[in-house]
Formats: C-alpha cells, structure tokens, sequence
C-alpha cells in the first residue's frame, strides 16, 4: 500500500491538499484511505460535512476518517492504565489517559497505528495521511525508535526482574507494584505495532512525505528545517506543494508588494528544496467540499497521478565520522571549484555557481564551526565540530 | 502585572498582533515586556530587532526576549537527556540521531513557559504580552501543568520501583545503562517545585488568552475548538481578533469580490459566536507590518479607543452550588451545545472530556462523597448535579 503524508506548518492548507490528494488518486482509479492524524482534526471543516472516528465513504474510491486519541489510548491501554493505577493505589488518584498523553510521542504513536489498520484490511491501494503541524510530526517520526528502545531494555528487563520477584514480594503485600501478565502482553502489542509501523514509514519506495509550504518567509524557513529532518530520520520527501500563490489577476493592485515577496520565495523555495515543485493557486473564492477539491487536485497535479513516487532517495544525510557529526548532501553534476560553504545562523548555506542551496541544521550541529568540507562522486561531506 | 497571551492557527498573523499590542502599551506609559514562545521565532522579525533569552530594550518602557527553547531545556532536564542520549548509543543508535530523540517534546513546552515566567515576575512589569505557538501546542503549554502532574509521579513511582527492587538484580541479567536517582530528580524539582507555579500563572484573574483568527472558516472553527478547551481549564478568553480583513482598496478588485463578500459574513459571525467576547478586527496591510511605527500605526487600527492592556472581558467561573437534595456544579464550555461531552465522576474528581482533551477536577469535599446523578448542557454551560446515593443517609 502505497502512504503519502501531508504535512507543513499550520494553515498552509494542509488538509484541503490531503484531501485533493486523495480525490485525485481516486480518480486515477486507486482505492483510497484519507487518514486524519492530526489531533486538531478539520477534515470535516473543509469538506463541509462530518467525518468520524469511523471509516466512512467518502466518494467512490474515498474512504475517510479521523483517528480519535483519547478513545484509541482508552481501547488499547486499559491493562496499562490498571497497572499504573494499583501501582498508585495508595496515593489515591487515578491515572488516566490524558495523562499518559505527556508521555512523548505516544499521541503520534497511536495516530500512526491507524496506517496499520488500514493496510491490514488489504482493501485499500493509497493510504493519504493529514499529519500534525511539522513539529509535532517530526516527533511522531522519532517515536518509532525512542519506543523500540524502551520496548527492548526496560520493559523485557523488567518482566524477567518480575518473575523472578513475584514470589518474593507477593509476601511482603507490595503486589501492585510488580505488573502482571496482561500488562506486558498490552506493552507487547504496543511495541509490535511500534515496529509495523517503522517499517512503514522507512520504506522510500512506497511511503514518502510531501510539504505544503505558502509562499512567505516564515513558512519556508521552519519547512526547510522539517525538510532537514525528515531526510535525518529517513523518511523520503518527494514533492513540496506552494500553496495559494497569488494568481496574476489578483497582482497588479492592492497586493502588488505581497506578490512582489511571493516571487522572492519561490527562489528561496527553489534553493531549499531539491526536489519536484507542484503549486496551487489562491483562488476567488474560499474551497469547501468534494468538487472544490477535485478541482484542486487537477489543477496541482494535471494528468499526473497523485500517488506517484515523485522521486526517491535522501540527499541530505547526518552521520557520525570518526567522532565527527558529517552532514552528506547529494550534488551531482558540479565540480569543487564551483561550490563555497558557509553556515548562517542555524542553517548551512551551500553555493553552486550563482544558486544557493540552504539547509537547517540540526539541533547537535547547531552553532558548531564546519572543520573541512569535500566532494567526493557527486557527495559534498561536510565535518562539524 | 496583567498579562495576555496571543494564540491561534498558524500563519493568522499571531506575532504581528502580539507586538503590535506591547507597542501600543508601551507608548501609552505602561511598563512592557513582550515574549516570543513560539519556538520558530518571529518576534525579532517583526521588531527589526535582534533578540536574546533575556529582555533586551528596544524601546522606552518597552523589553522583548525570545525563548531559547534548546538551553532552557537542557538546564532543566540536562540530566535526563543524557541519560536517554547514553541509553540510545548504547543500542547503536548514531549519535547524531540519539541527541535528536533525546529532546523530550513536553519538557520543551514546559520550559519555555518557565523562562517566560520567570521574566516576567522578575522585571516588575506592568504588561506581559507572549506570543505563543499555534493553537494546538499552545493548548498543551498551557494545560500541561495541570496534565503532567499524574504524568509525572508515575515516572517518579516506576523509576522507584525499578531502583529498590529490579535494578539490582537486573543490573546482572543485562548490562544496559540504567537511570542514576539524579536523572528522576531532576523532573522531580521541576514538577514539585514549578508547576504549581506555572499553572497560577496561567489561571490567574489578571491573565487573559486572545484568540486570533483570519477571516477563513478553518481558522474560525479551529478558535471555537480552543475557546472551548481553553473554558475547560479555566482559562480566560478576554477577545477575539479578526485578522486581515480585506480594506476596500482591494474588496473593490474583480478577483477579491467574493472574498469581500465572505468576510462580512465571516465577521458577523464571529461576533455572534463568540460573544460576549469583543472582536478586535485589523486590516490587510498593503505589506507586511515590521518596525515599531508600522506596528504603532497597527495597534492603533486594531484597538482604536480600547487600552490594549485592559481586560476586555471576564469569564465565568465553575460554580459550586446547593440545590435540593444534593450540588450543581457549573462548568461555563462555550460552544458546545451540539457536541458530545462525556462526564463521569472518578473518585474525588470530575472527569469531563470535550473529544479532545479531558480535565480531571477535584470536587470539594462536600461534594466528593456524593453520586453523579445526571448532567445538562444549556447556554454555553455544562451542568452537572450530585445527590447523595440511593439508601444513604
């Protein structure tokens, strides 16, 4: 099954492009699951109509639904909660979901469950993902692994520890702290739905992400650093949608200076990424429901087909290199004479003849001088630290 | 000290308003200070200043800071993180990698309203503006405090556990790092110590939330969602902004005529839902608002004769009130009337939950010892009514 995630700072129009998508799929005659993961969910404000925690036909070939949180962490988490709430049984309170929210990425973890779902069903080709905001979707990328980790240290660890100890301080009335049994089955279910949901999202050949991003400088610079990082966990990107571009009916007056500023970051959208450009127009009138959209969906992707892979690979990559932090950028076709490095602020500005190409850095990288840069077979590495 | 702070969905215009209004506060003789919490940063932009971590003057009577998000993590959670960055390097995580997961997201939203707290009380302003994250990530800043509490004492509770009785034997069954008590300690000092403080700030009489909206229907109904949320933690809306209104220079353009149109409509509707709240409206520029006379020049559209520091309007409070046979309790939730509530009492406490987020409130004692019997939604409110149990006395 083929798994597009949309995602980009708030109100870029996020959610009307996840739903053209999906329409736009469908029309190419794939069977499409319209997946909304982000816990402000407005799929049903931009279709005009409800959308449920239940799947439900949107269109033909469309079915829709938005993934419920707090009701997803009540249904799997029960045994959890039980235990952690005998393990507090003597300080009265309860623990409940909501609480466990705080717990990092665990919201995004169950969101991203729902994928798996919809692939298990074995009904559908496309799966069209409206995520969270890039933050909060960066986060939900990470959380596969910090999970893992847990999964396979403490949780393992402690229920060896468990049976061993059972017996032992069942005799000393101090029960409710060892977990039983189911809590570790629940904990095992949540971890093997950890690791479907990993091998999702790493494989480039059927999962990548696309950014929508408006043409204004905020926006661009806090997408190029979701860019950054989306190659840093190994999700591919495979296109950037700019959004409401104002047409040129609409830039000759009152909004001339805005069109003026417009026209200066597509350069720098051009520059930031290195990958295939869709856009859509602002148009007269606000989109609302199926047929708006549909018109969306045709007038971004024309003949093309919306669950293309639209291109594949990372090129920018962080390693580690004899202790060194090495950030990898793929630049084919040009020769070192022609390429000047330097860092600004938090990004890594990389020149190429007259075009620059602008690359956030990291939070480990941050602020570290560049040791040494090379180019090696089409790679620039360069050395941090 | 009042304070306000400023949210909304993303790109509505949120750090322009916010610094338009410290702007506005500062010229008019108040004591300013004006703080980005946002941590993709625009304040300094919008000011045509460069900010640090710590006010900066920038004008008389006026100070700006942004958050630096990553160091005021690292002073209160330094310990914790590098135990995580040791436990993920040791599964053979790179490095690169293991810092990056290691930046625990909740401690970044607690801190950053930390520093922002701090500022605050320390510099004896009269007027705090924060500009904040979109909505989303606002709503978890400012409920976190009160989220975290339960949250917390469990990680305290299993990290005691682990270390009085499975740690030691399971340091022989594999040789993995394992957390030293100084990591738990350090979430323990914050928790115990700060929180508290945190959540007085937030729910204090003298500090308002301003909703920010453009005249677009997902922006709205994403404000009517947070108004609500916000009702539900007891944090005071005082008004609405109605950002980017087409002036008529442009609402006169063939291609902008149906917009015209739309945000009349849109404005209507905004004051009727959400009233009493007062709908401040600023028009589109003809480019974009930097520097502090355009910003003056800004505020002065969008406040007009109202102070900007005033408290525009006050919300109700929860009300716990004697009726016959029992108590009501009276929680205000605007905007709710059509939607689903699940109400439930849990031992001591209130369990209300709005579909996205879910409060747990104590019951006063006198309350606590009797039975839900049921619960009415009307005017904006949720009303819930106690009686004592069946066969009790």
């Amino acid at each position: 099954m083929r798994v597009i995630l949309l995602t980009g700072k708030g109100g870029v129009g996020k959610t009307s492009h996840a739903i053209a998508t999906a329409l736009g799929a469908a029309a190419h005659g794939h069977r499409v699951f319209l997946l909304s993961a982000d816990p402000a969910h407005s799929l049903g404000d931009a279709l005009g109509q409800r959308v449920g925690a239940r799947p439900m036909s949107l269109t033909e070939g469309v079915v829709a639904r938005e993934v419920a949180v707090l009701d997803e962490l009540d249904r799997s988490w029960a045994e959890i909660q039980r235990w952690l709430r005998e393990l507090l049984r003597d300080e009265t309170d309860e623990v409940l979901a909501e609480e466990l929210l705080v717990f990092p990425g665990l919201e995004e973890l169950v969101a991203l469950r729902a994928i798996r779902e919809v692939e298990e069903t074995g009904d559908f080709d496309v799966c069209v993902v409206d995520c969270a905001p890039t933050g909060a979707t960066l986060r939900m990328l990470r959380f596969p692994d910090a999970l893992r980790i847990f999964m396979e240290n403490f949780f393992d660890l402690e229920r060896r520890g468990a049976r061993l100890l059972r017996p032992l301080v069942e005799r000393i009335h101090a029960t409710g702290v060892i977990p039983r049994d189911e809590f570790f089955e629940a904990i095992e279910r949540l971890y093997s739905d950890v690791e479907d949901v990993r091998h999702i999202l790493l494989d480039g050949d059927r999962t990548t992400a696309r950014l929508v991003v408006n043409p204004a400088r905020v926006v661009v610079e806090e997408t190029r650093r979701s860019f950054a990082y989306l190659s840093l966990y190994g999700v591919a990107t495979d296109a950037v949608v700019v959004n409401r571009l104002l047409p040129e009916e609409a830039a000759g007056g009152f909004l001339a200076r805005w069109a003026e500023r417009e026209r200066g970051e597509l350069d720098s959208i051009e520059a930031s990424f290195p990958i295939p450009q869709f856009r859509a127009p602002l148009y007269p009138h606000e989109l609302c429901g199926i047929e708006d959209l549909s018109r969306l969906a045709r007038d971004v992707f024309g003949d093309r087909d919306p669950a293309a892979v639209f291109t594949h690979g990372r090129p920018i990559r962080l390693r580690k290199h004899a202790g060194r932090t090495r950030l990898e950028v793929d630049l084919p076709g040009v020769s070192k004479e022609e390429i000047e490095v330097v860092t600004r602020g938090s990004d890594l500005v990389v020149q190429v003849r007259n075009a620059s190409r602008w690359i956030a850095l990291p939070a480990s990288v941050r602020g570290l001088p560049i040791r040494r840069a090379r180019l090696r077979e089409g790679v620039l590495e360069v050395d941090f630290g | 000290m009042r304070v306000v702070l400023y949210t909304g969905k993303g790109g509505v215009g949120k750090t322009t308003t916010a610094a338009a209004t410290a702007v506005h506060a500062a010229r008019s003789g108040r004591s300013t200070l004006v703080a980005s919490a946002d941590s993709a940063h625009s304040l300094g932009d919008v000011l045509e200043r460069r900010l640090g971590p710590s006010p900066s003057r920038i004008a008389p009577g006026l100070d700006a800071l942004e958050v630096d998000t990553p160091t005021e993590t690292h002073r209160h959670w330094g310990a914790v993180r590098d135990y995580l960055v040791s436990l993920f390097r040791y599964q053979g995580i790179e490095e690169v990698v293991a810092e990056e997961l290691a930046l625990l997201p909740g401690a970044e939203e607690i801190t950053t309203l930390l520093a922002v707290e701090a500022h605050a009380r320390d510099g004896g302003y009269d007027f705090v503006v924060v500009d904040c994250a979109p909505t989303d990530s606002a709503l978890r800043l400012l409920t976190l405090p009160e989220v975290a509490r339960g949250a917390f004492r469990v990680l305290l509770r299993v990290q005691r556990v682990l270390a009085s009785v499975v740690t030691p034997l399971a340091r022989n069954l594999i040789p993995v790092p394992l957390p030293e008590s100084e990591v738990f300690r350090d979430a323990e000092q914050l928790l115990f110590r700060k929180l508290r403080r945190l959540r007085d700030f937030a729910s204090d009489r003298r500090t308002s939330v301003r909703l920010v909206v453009t005249p677009e229907r997902m922006v709205i109904d994403e404000a009517l969602r947070a108004h609500t949320d916000l009702a539900l933690f007891e944090l005071s809306c005082d008004a609405v902004v109605m950002n980017r209104l087409l002036p008529e220079a442009a609402a006169e353009e063939e291609f902008f005529r149906d917009w015209a149109r739309l945000q009349v409509e849109r404005l209507a509707e905004v004051e009727r839902l959400f009233a009493p709240l007062p709908v401040l409206t600023a028009p589109l520029q003809d480019d974009e608002v930097t520097g502090l006379d355009r910003l003056a020049q800004h505020a002065d559209r969008l406040f007009g004769a109202v102070e900007a520091d005033a408290v525009l309007c006050t919300a109700p409070r929860i009300r716990f009130q004697a009726e016959k046979g029992g108590y009501r309790v009276e929680v205000p939730l605007p905007h709710t009337a059509s939607r689903q509530l699940d109400v439930a009492k849990i031992d001591d406490e209130l369990v209300i939950e709005t579909g996205t987020r879910r409060r747990c409130l104590p019951l006063p004692r006198r309350i606590a010892h009797l039975e839900l019997s049921h619960a009415t939604q009307r005017d904006g409110s949720l009303v819930v009514h106690f009686a004592a149990a069946e066969g009790a006395t």
